[in-house]
């Protein structure tokens, strides 16, 4: 099991993938590539951490993640399931970043949700100097914002990392079809993937791309 | 500091308000106002600059830019306040376009392909570049919007967007495409034929279902994602 100061690290790179996503910087520490392959590096076995980054990232390769609309959140998702990853055997690596990762999308989405209305709240609060131009109530209400969402990310990386060490305590070893979690994972990320670049690529010249992009990438893996 | 820069550092944080009421409004209004304050402007000025406002983010550069512009050359305020409105779509879908949709999802297929390779490395390289770009993108926004002002509109017809937001997207296609059976293979080499056979079979039946017309709005990838991790627990579970 991990110690305490990794537990604190891993918590706190999932508030800063948090807060990355939908606040500050945008700098893609959210992708789940990068959150889970670092959360694999910090619960010490980096490997398997880049392996669950790769399966959640065909899922968020699905998602666009344009304004107003709902979306999964899959970076902190990635932190926790890095960090299962990186605690089970290297065939599971994929299944167990799914397991905990996929339901912790749907709930870091929802934590969003209820952010943006926590900051609809704020701002009614201070709406009277804003329409005055006051411009200290827009720096209250941008740092507001932004405690908001490391609380937001704390939350849902404590429950996420704590889903993520009990799921790692299941002796999978002991269950034959445990692997079957990793083929389920996968097949679903390759879905997502491939259902998400259909879709961008619409009706032009893009489906075209994407097609010669698929024979080329399937040259690739018969080649290795 | 000086205002400029203030102002860059904050539109690197520029949907930290964001909400159903004002979108990125708040956030432009935040990075305006040192550029504002800078130029005397009227607190009507600050006012106006935190009104209804949405674009992508690495974009909102071009109106806090623009409008700072117009403010500083006493353009009314009704006017002003329409090209925050005229810009808002425009701004929204060429950045979806050039980042979301483009940019990327071509640099994350190309780091699952090279981390066949590089391993972990490719992803601090993703990093690297995304960053780099990213940076640039947000201050050329910003500079744009401040030389151009009630201009900008048509100087961004005349920029290099339009035409980077199309090869970005192009490059999307064909990244995600090269990614997906390299990845796929790269996460079932080890699996036995029959395996690898079932898994491609419920992949491809689960990407039908998420493209066609009767399923794909129930049918999403987390959803298939979540579906099959449920059958796949209880197969664990159940058979010995």
């Amino acid at each position: 099991m991990l110690a305490p100061l990794t537990l604190t690290e891993l918590v706190v790179w999932g508030v800063v993938v948090g807060v990355d996503f939908v606040t500050m910087p945008q700098a893609l520490l959210s992708r789940p590539l990068v959150a889970a392959t670092v959360a694999g590096w910090l619960a010490g076995n980096i490997e398997s951490g880049l392996v669950a980054g790769i399966t959640l990232e065909l899922y968020a390769l699905d998602v666009l993640p344009i304004g107003a609309s709902w979306y999964p959140e899959y970076g902190v998702a990635a932190v926790a399931g890095g960090t299962a990853a990186a605690l089970v055997a290297p065939a599971l690596a994929p299944g167990v970043a799914g397991l905990v990762a996929l339901p912790l999308a749907l709930l870091g989405g929802w934590s969003i949700l209820q952010l943006r209305r926590r900051n609809a709240l704020a701002l009614a609060r201070r709406m009277e100097r804003v329409s005055a131009g006051d411009s200290s109530a827009l720096g209250e209400l941008q740092h507001g914002g932004m405690l908001r969402d490391m609380a937001r990310a704390l939350i849902v990386a404590v429950i996420g990392i704590a889903v993520a060490l009990v799921v790692a305590t299941v002796p999978w070893e002991t269950r034959t079809h445990a692997v079957w979690l990793s083929y389920a994972a996968v097949a679903g990320g390759l879905a997502a993937a491939f259902g998400g670049a259909v879709r961008s690529a619409g009706m032009g010249s893009r489906r075209h791309w994407l097609a010669a992009g698929l024979v080329t990438g399937l040259a690739v893996a018969f080649l290795q | 500091m000086k205002a400029r820069a203030r102002a860059i550092w904050r539109l690197l944080a520029v949907q930290a308000a964001w909400t159903y009421e004002r979108m990125s409004g708040i956030g432009a209004g935040h990075a305006a106002a040192p550029l504002l304050a800078e130029a005397h402007a009227p607190t009507a000025a600050i006012a106006r600059s935190a009104t209804f406002f949405n674009s992508h983010p690495y974009l909102a550069g071009v109106v806090v830019g623009a409008t700072v512009r117009a403010e500083r050359d006493e353009v009314a305020g009704e006017v002003v306040l329409r090209l925050r409105a005229a810009l808002s779509g425009p701004l929204g879908a060429i950045g979806d376009q050039l980042v979301w949709a483009g940019e990327v999802p071509a640099l994350m297929g190309l780091t699952l392909v090279l981390s066949l390779w590089l391993g972990w490395w490719s992803v601090v390289l993703a990093l690297v570049i995304h960053n780099v770009l990213r940076l640039r993108l947000t201050i050329w926004s910003l500079d744009v919007g401040l030389r151009d002002g009630l201009g900008v509109g048509a100087a961004l017809q005349r920029s290099w967007l339009p035409r980077a937001a199309a090869i970005a997207q192009r490059a999307a296609g064909f990244l995600v495409g090269l990614a997906i059976p390299v990845v796929g293979w790269r996460l079932l080499r080890n699996a036995p034929l029959p395996t690898i056979t079932v898994t491609v079979i419920v992949a491809v039946l689960g990407a039908a279902l998420s493209l066609a017309v009767a399923t794909r709005t129930r049918a999403t990838g987390l959803r298939l994602g979540l579906m099959l991790m449920g059958a796949a627990v209880l197969a664990a579970g159940v058979m010995p």
